[in-house]
């Protein structure tokens, strides 16, 4: 912090809308910086996977204005390994194994084969896995899954990670150790992490930044800094209040839909 | 350390039901192979017994006995007729796959392509061969090579049909995994809708290989002989104009038998090249 900083995303004015008419975002302006682990918080049907779809390339604006290191995500992901994205299950392939899962990118990016097994080798002891090299997807529980999914998305050493809802499926404890190892490999690899949750503890407990959104039409609601440090203890009193905080912002823009 | 002893928890319990399930399994295959044995002697024994208990003419209704007598009798005429039609059916079977996996790589590789031929492929795959088997015959001549093309015919769009299907239903998130690593057109084919579509593919080849075998056979019946030496097909309408009924029978389940040994061959290829992954293939691993 303090340094100056890259802008990674932005948003300028930008509107989506659905052939079906449905109003995914509206107006969405936001600016997220290098090295930031931001989260979009909101409840269901706030575009907020929307809007990561966008940074990733993988959809349209209606209106406004998607960058990302100042560039059209499609001329980027077109160009280069700078964009990873986590879906919210897992999205192995079924048929290949653990080790040829997380070279798919590399592989796809036409790197020779034995760098390509050296970096899949390295993500995978970062996300604990390096003994399940020749295991198919369907002999790893959910949070291994998710864990090679992680791996998958760090091979192509990516800039900007996109996390969609990716521990929403998965049970508490394994959550827990998901996020704790997420938050080290975030400080490790010095990536812009945005994540995007419906839940409030996870926000509070991995983002530097909580940008709040409302549903119908999607709008930011509020963002919050969360100005504490790592490794966060999820019983303190200040850790309450930025929970209690990001609620309160949260309830008020679901009021706020109703009176509308 | 929560999610390592989660795991040796996972493979502990792994173990344990791995073994019940093998004790249940052999249970469940004494179930299985006793059933349809004693299924099949009691169907054997009231089938011998019937034309003896109704006195019914062996050229009406012959006794399992009779068809094995006519079977040995004449195994020298019955033996050859095997190989041909087996020989007509494997080509048959072997050219519709790879014309048919050929052409819906082709048709789903382009949309215009897609849109504007798969129409005319369902229609075609409406039309009964058997009706278009003469001029199969009046193009090929009769024989050998008419029977092969009716035997493809049959058997080539299943495998279109199900391999099309396949193509076009990967997973959407996968696809846009692909997308966002810039994977080609290509590269898309070859690692994603191909491997994905495999399932589908195996479906479409497990039809495919019973009906080359109808397919054979029916083209027998049309393009009777081929180069002097008749198939199954040929051997059942003789044996049919000749009233060797028993004989008749013994082609007609030769060609039975055949017909789930082609079966069992390939579902088994298919078992096995989808069972590091896909469910229909993963309960026989157990």
């Amino acid at each position: 912090m303090g340094a100056i900083q890259k802008e990674v995303v932005s948003f300028k004015g930008v509107d989506k809308i659905y052939n079906t008419g449905t109003v995914a975002l509206s107006q969405l302006d936001l600016s997220i910086q290098e090295g930031e682990f931001i989260s979009f918080l909101g409840p269901s049907g706030c575009g907020k996977s929307t809007a990561l779809r966008m940074v990733a390339g993988l959809g349209e604006v209606t209106k406004g204005k998607v960058e990302v290191f100042g560039q059209n995500p499609k001329d980027l992901i077109r160009n280069s390994n700078d964009i990873a994205y986590v879906f919210q299950d897992s999205n192995l392939l079924p048929w290949r194994t653990v080790l040829d899962n997380v070279m798919l990118p590399l592989e796809l990016r036409g790197s020779n084969k034995n760098t390509r097994k050296e970096i899949a080798m390295r993500v995978l002891e970062m996300v604990g896995l390096k003994d399940y090299l020749k295991s198919y997807p369907r002999q790893l529980s959910g949070g291994m899954k998710m864990r090679v999914s992680i791996a998958r998305a760090l091979a192509a050493k990516p800039k900007l990670l996109l996390m969609d809802e990716p521990f929403a499926a998965l049970d508490e404890m394994t959550r827990q150790s998901l996020q704790m190892d997420l938050l080290n490999i975030w400080r490790k690899e010095h990536t812009t992490i945005l994540f995007v949750t419906h839940n409030v503890y996870e926000a509070v407990y991995l983002s530097s930044k909580i940008a709040v959104m409302s549903a119908r039409p999607g709008r930011l609601a509020s963002l919050i800094d969360v100005d504490l440090p790592f490794p966060r203890d999820r019983v303190n009193r200040a850790f309450t209040e930025y929970v209690d905080l990001a609620s309160q912002s949260l309830e008020h823009s679901l009021n706020r839909k109703e009176l509308v | 350390m929560t999610s390592q002893t989660a795991t040796t928890n996972r493979s502990k319990l792994v173990v344990e039901s791995s073994i019940t399930d093998k004790k249940k399994a052999r249970g469940k295959v004494k179930g299985t192979i006793i059933g349809p044995i004693v299924a099949l002697v009691i169907f054997l024994s009231l089938w011998q017994s019937i034309p003896i208990v109704f006195e019914i003419k062996p050229f009406i209704l012959p006794k399992p006995t009779d068809v094995l007598q006519a079977a040995m009798d004449d195994w020298h005429l019955l033996w050859p007729a095997i190989q041909i039609t087996v020989t007509e059916s494997i080509i048959g079977f072997v050219i519709s796959a790879i014309v048919g996996i050929g052409i819906s790589i082709l048709l789903a590789s382009s949309r215009i392509l897609e849109v504007s031929l798969y129409p005319y492929a369902v229609i075609l795959q409406t039309i009964p061969v058997v009706a278009i088997a003469p001029i199969i015959v009046i193009w090929f001549g009769s024989g050998f090579n008419s029977i092969v093309i009716i035997s493809f015919l049959i058997g080539f769009f299943p495998v279109v049909s199900n391999t099309l299907m396949g193509l076009n239903s990967v997973d959407k998130n996968m696809g846009d995994l692909f997308t966002l690593y810039n994977a080609s057109k290509w590269q898309t084919m070859w690692k994603l809708r191909i491997p994905a579509a495999m399932p589908y593919m195996m479906s479409g080849l497990k039809i495919s290989c019973t009906l080359a075998i109808v397919g054979a056979i029916t083209g027998e019946f049309i393009a009777g002989i081929g180069g002097g030496r008749g198939g199954l097909g040929y051997a059942i309408t003789v044996a049919a104009v000749q009233l060797k009924t028993p004989y008749l029978f013994a082609c007609a389940i030769a060609g039975a038998i055949f017909g789930i040994g082609f079966y069992l061959l390939v579902s088994s290829v298919s078992k096995f090249m989808l069972k590091s992954w896909h469910e229909s293939a993963m309960k026989v691993e157990k």
